[in-house]
């Protein structure tokens, strides 16, 4: 056994690491096997297509990256039709789906129709993009909501339910405990965080939708405190991301409480992040004797 | 066929102007895939680039298998590039996107503006000679010009004085123009769009990218009433399918 094997809800992950949805595609196994994940974290799939947000896009920042993609997914259907298939017939770790609803019964209707599906692992329900309208946040910021959607998506399925929060919120401890108490299996965080940038010398936004999302190495401490106070108020496990780079940051989330990571961002920049990430990982608890159980939530 | 990632060493580097640089890298694999209209993701191999993003950076010239790319000095990224010395290490990703449409036409007109140079460049190296091309190439200042056929600058320092758009309408009516490819800042592909209307004309497009390889949407750009990747479905569109107007 891998001392470095961990356990998210009901799935197994050896190693402990895994992607943040909308930051990854099996065209990076171009570049690495994919066992060196635990598990895939699928893109956003909304109800209906999305064409995204107006351009651009991008912005990189001193200290991480600045984006408003919008979801631009080819929706529900479209992901069955074309993206599952094509993901069941080249993935050998197991597939969580990452899914988002504009009201409650939409999310319960997708839910449904996933559940026909083969080939899912486990869901992360996404209630927490910035850079949609309709989409999650009046979801992701609200306890009272949180709890009813979890309650009814918890019936629904059997499989892995992490519900993925935004940072964007006054009390991460409240709507961590709600979406505990509806019925998740674990939580993801954090999204992004709310970002902006503006060209000094025109005064123009950088981004198309002037304010957007902000992930990468500058929002590492914000990600670590909330996984630490998220850590505290619940029982379930964490998914941490946000800023993660290396397997020494890697660790700072282990300590923190979180029971698996996820790289994003630093994909962009290092295409080997997740293998130098794992075998640094696995390094450290060898050199120390250490299995990671030994240090998850043990910050002191 | 699957995208390369890799770290090679520079084997040559010139600075053609203030501001520009020209990196050579050797690896005949991949310069044997490589054709006009092609990009590659590059990064200095450097401990303070190790959490930037890579630069698209479109192929310039392709000889015994090795690569030249022209990088110009924008921000941090390019910065370092445009330092690097033969010898220091380059990290890339590539060949990546999608290639100049080759039609079998006569007069072709390549229009080029900044550092919208390089793709032209090497794309009018491997048009067929009985080809009769025009190299059309705009910049700012004569810092901004590279050898080519017609010259002009904003501020006239270099080749007639004006917008590089200014010189297109009468270059098509005196060479019958049967085909254009161009690169460069949006506003003058948008407004060249607008002149060669009813003419083929094929675009590469600029964007700022965070993977490279289709996977962000970040590059994204409207094209009808979608959206399409510039690293994946482009960098090279029909001018005529981009909806400019919500660029």
């Amino acid at each position: 056994m891998s001392s470095s094997k961990s356990k998210l809800g009901k799935l197994d992950f050896d190693p402990p690491v895994t992607v943040a949805s909308g930051t990854f595609g099996t065209e990076y196994f171009d570049f690495f096997d994919q066992r060196w994940l635990g598990a895939y974290v699928s893109k956003t799939v909304t109800f209906e297509p999305k064409a995204g947000n107006p351009v651009p896009r991008l912005y990189e920042t001193e200290a991480g990256l600045l984006n408003a993609i919008g979801l631009q997914n080819p929706g529900l259907k479209g992901f069955i039709g074309d993206e599952l298939p094509r993901l069941r017939g080249q993935l050998q770790i197991p597939l969580i789906v990452s899914f988002s609803g504009s009201t409650p019964t939409e999310f319960c209707q997708m839910l449904e129709c996933l559940e026909k599906q083969p080939g899912i692992a486990g869901y992360e329900v996404n209630v927490s993009c910035p850079n949609v309208e309709k989409e999650g946040l009046p979801f992701g910021i609200d306890p009272d909501v949180v709890f009813n959607l979890t309650r009814e998506l918890s019936k629904l399925t059997e499989k892995e339910l992490t519900v993925k929060l935004s940072p964007n919120v006054s009390s991460i401890e409240q709507v961590a405990q709600a979406a505990e108490a509806g019925g998740a299996t674990s939580l993801a965080l954090i999204n992004t965080l709310w970002g902006m940038a503006v060209d000094w010398r025109t005064g123009k936004s950088r981004i198309g939708r002037k304010v957007c999302g902000y992930s990468g190495i500058g929002v590492k401490p914000v990600a670590l405190a909330l996984t630490y106070k998220a850590a505290q108020a619940v029982k379930i496990p964490i998914l941490a991301m946000g800023g993660i780079h290396t397997w020494r940051d890697a660790l700072e989330f282990f300590f923190a409480g979180a029971s698996v990571v996820a790289v994003g961002t630093a994909m962009f920049s290092n295409s080997q992040a997740v293998v130098e990430l794992v075998q640094g990982l696995n390094g450290y608890l060898e050199e120390h004797n250490l299995r990671l159980k030994d240090i998850i939530g043990k910050v002191n | 066929m699957s995208v390369c990632q890799k770290t090679l060493p520079v084997t040559g580097a010139d600075t053609p102007q203030p501001g520009y640089r020209v990196l050579w890298i050797e690896d005949h694999e991949l310069a044997a895939r490589c054709v006009p209209g092609m990009f590659f993701e590059l990064k200095a191999d450097r401990r303070d680039q190790a959490n930037r993003l890579y630069k698209p950076i479109s192929v310039y010239q392709v000889r015994e298998g090795r690569i030249a790319f022209m990088v110009k000095e924008v921000g941090e990224g390019s910065k370092a590039l445009c330092s690097l010395q033969p010898g220091e290490g380059v990290r890339l990703i590539g060949p990546l996107g999608n290639a100049f449409p080759l039609l079998n036409v006569q007069n072709i007109l390549l229009v080029s503006g900044g550092v919208g140079y390089p793709p032209l460049a090497y794309l009018k190296n491997c048009l067929p000679p009985s080809s009769r091309v025009i190299h059309l190439h705009g910049g700012a200042s004569a810092k901004d010009i590279f050898p080519c056929d017609i010259v002009c600058t904003e501020d006239g320092s270099a080749g007639s004085k004006g917008r590089v758009t200014d010189l297109v309408p009468s270059v098509i009516a005196e060479n019958r123009i049967q085909l254009v490819y161009s690169c460069g800042p949006q506003p003058m592909l948008k407004a060249l769009t607008r002149m060669v209307e009813g003419i083929p004309h094929f675009v590469s497009l600029e964007a700022y990218m965070a993977c490279g390889i289709g996977v962000c949407y970040g590059c994204s750009v409207p094209v009808g009433n979608e959206f399409k990747r510039v690293c994946k479905d482009g960098p090279v569109f029909n001018a005529a399918d981009i909806a400019w107007e919500k660029l």
